[in-house]
């Protein structure tokens, strides 16, 4: 061990003598460890909120869709589908025409997203369209296709009368309404023929690989068509996602920043008070050099234990908050009832290794001034 | 003053502080040899500039102008680095308030030196503890500063300034904070770690009787009018 890390050990263990370093040593500590605490707690908060979203697009949403590269309608929706299922194995599959409808009750007429799929087998609407039309389960509504028919009377527009069978929650995303019913009915309405405009695939065992797998399984089969993975499909959520992350990480860190200024004026002040030291180390023969890598060592020591500090408590506080569900949410607000904490290792890594930076950062300063001081400084103005 | 070669050599040093009208000369055109193996006392008013003398030929300052030698090398030019490593290996300082680190015990202060000179620290612990028997203090080497008397801490001080066995002792005031007995104590061991040591030594001191026990004494007075006893 060098002399310059033995004496840095000694003024950060001599906190049990109660020197006026030690206090100070103390309150840069406590003011690192709060920042990391706060830091550490807040993104474990934001990751379990955000892991529940997550969650409930992969639990409710399309892991991977497949449509043509050009035009609406694909070539030869039951070649593609053997090619998916050949390569891919056991994924669900299912054939889907999407379009927008005026549909109407009694009360209203609204236009909504209508969406047929091979795997639906009545029609459902979510709970957006069921409030703006008033309708509920088995309350009649009329399908409005803006495709029209010549009829005896003249052109009129495709339409299909049919019961509500079921009132659900709207797709992750989802801001309109939207109305699910049988692939049969849903092409009727929209292309008066068997259509399909995309297949769309889930896959629970990988549901973030399984775009990627498709897109190599058709380039294997020589198959043309876009693919959309779930990050293209649900993108701007997730970016949104991502960027609140980063915001919250840049405006909490901004307490690591404090934490940090506040280190750099009490190692100053360490270093003001330690001037007859520091002129009694230099005139021993520690060189400006050593004198500078201990101060360092003493910034990023006092971050070392701060921050080690604030991230196991940070980390205990946010697991004993998440195991005893100790703050509920009300139920039907939120998709969860208690409030979410996930602790991500590498998140915890980033903010230690941005307190250790920011504190090295912090004591450049001082020991650069301890430095270039001459060392008779010290000893004449004692 | 010794036909000897001088170990401690200045040739014209001058040294003010301050600037303009606030400038303050202290040493003016400063001529000193000192042979190998002597001791020099160093007496005079207070503010003449004793300390300055001790400062500039241990390395802590720098002169305005002039030579200085140390065992026949230049050494006013050197940088920082190389003078904090030449006083490391060469020269022993004794302040007059002991300025031991709060922080270490008596042992580890005494190691200190050993320790920046890169000497492990089992080996520079063992040394430390040669030290402290031989200023009679091994019983309290684990003992802190504050739990020290202040005899006891100055002789620890001498004992740290020999750890390294340096050449040149430099001693400012070394007795100027303590009682009688002490002072005499401490003067003492450091008369007779001199003599054990083969080492030049320097001591500033307002004590006429410490002075007259010293090889040689300098008188240093303002404006320069400097003269030497034998």
């Amino acid at each position: 061990m060098s002399a310059e890390l033995h004496l840095a050990r000694r003024y950060l263990v001599g906190l049990r003598r109660r020197t006026h370093v030690a206090t100070v040593t103390l309150i840069s500590m406590v003011g690192l460890c709060l920042g990391v605490l706060a830091l550490v707690v807040t993104l474990a908060l934001l990751e379990g909120f955000q892991s529940s979203i997550r969650s409930e697009i992969v639990a409710r949403a399309t892991h991977a869709r497949v449509s043509p590269s050009r035009g609406r309608r694909l070539e030869d929706p039951v070649k593609l589908a053997s090619v998916l299922q050949e390569k891919l194995g056991q994924v669900e599959m299912v054939q889907v025409v999407r379009g927008t409808c005026l549909v109407s009750s009694l009360s209203d007429a609204v236009p909504a997203s209508v969406v047929g799929r091979s795997d639906v087998l009545e029609v459902v609407v979510d709970r957006i369209l069921a409030a703006r039309l008033g309708v509920g389960v088995g309350d009649e509504v009329q399908v409005i296709s803006p495709r029209q028919r010549l009829t005896p009377m003249g052109p009129l527009p495709v339409r299909v009368r049919t019961e509500v069978a079921d009132v659900r929650a709207p797709e992750p995303g989802a801001e309109g309404g939207a109305v699910r019913m049988p692939l049969v009915l849903a092409q009727r309405l929209l292309w008066g023929g068997e259509v399909v405009e995309a297949i769309e695939l889930r896959d629970s065992e990988r549901p973030w690989r399984l775009g990627a797998r498709v897109r190599d399984a058709l380039d294997d089969a020589g198959v043309a068509a876009q693919v959309q993975g779930l990050d293209e499909l649900h993108r701007p959520l997730l970016l949104a996602l991502a960027l609140e992350r980063v915001m919250i990480f840049v405006a909490v860190g901004l307490m690591l920043v404090v934490a940090a200024l506040n280190l750099l004026c009490n190692v100053a002040m360490v270093a003001a008070e330690k001037r007859t030291d520091l002129a009694v180390l230099s005139g021993i023969g520690m060189t400006p050099r050593a004198l500078r890598r201990l101060f360092l060592l003493l910034g990023t020591g006092i971050g070392l234990v701060g921050s080690t500090m604030g991230a196991v408590l940070g980390i205990a506080i946010a697991l004993l908050l998440d195991r005893t569900q100790a703050l509920p949410l009300p139920r039907g607000v939120f998709i969860v009832s208690s409030v979410p904490f996930r602790v991500d290792p590498a998140m915890v890594g980033l903010v230690m290794a941005v307190a250790l930076s920011l504190a090295a950062a912090a004591s450049w300063l001082p020991s650069r001034m301890v430095a270039r001081r001459e060392p008779a400084e010290g000893l004449r103005y004692e | 003053m010794s036909d000897a070669q001088p170990f401690v050599d200045l040739r014209g040093v001058s040294k003010g502080f301050g600037t303009g009208s606030a400038r303050v000369e202290v040493l003016r055109d400063l001529d000193l040899e000192v042979p190998s193996g002597r001791m020099l006392a160093v007496v005079g008013p207070s503010g003449v500039g004793k300390s300055t003398l001790l400062h500039l030929v241990g390395l802590l300052d720098r002169p305005d102008a002039g030579r200085l030698e140390l065992d026949g090398r230049e050494v006013a030019i050197l940088d920082g680095e190389e003078r904090a490593r030449l006083r490391n290996r060469m020269i022993g300082f004794v302040f007059q308030y002991h300025h031991l680190l709060d922080e270490l015990d008596a042992r580890d202060n005494v190691a200190l030196p050993l320790r920046i000179a890169g000497e492990s620290a089992g080996r520079a612990r063992a040394r430390a503890m040669e030290l402290l028997e031989a200023v009679n203090l091994s019983d309290r080497a684990g003992h802190f500063p504050d739990q020290l008397s202040g005899g006891e801490q100055q002789r620890v001080a001498v004992a740290r300034a020999l750890a390294v066995e340096p050449r040149l002792l430099l001693a400012d005031e070394p007795t100027g904070n303590l009682d009688r007995a002490n002072a005499e104590q401490v003067f003492s061991l450091v008369q007779e770690l001199h003599l054990l040591a083969g080492l030049t030594s320097i001591i500033v001191t307002h004590n006429e009787e410490i002075a007259r026990m010293c090889d040689d004494v300098f008188r240093l007075a303002p404006a320069g009018d400097n003269f030497e006893d034998v």
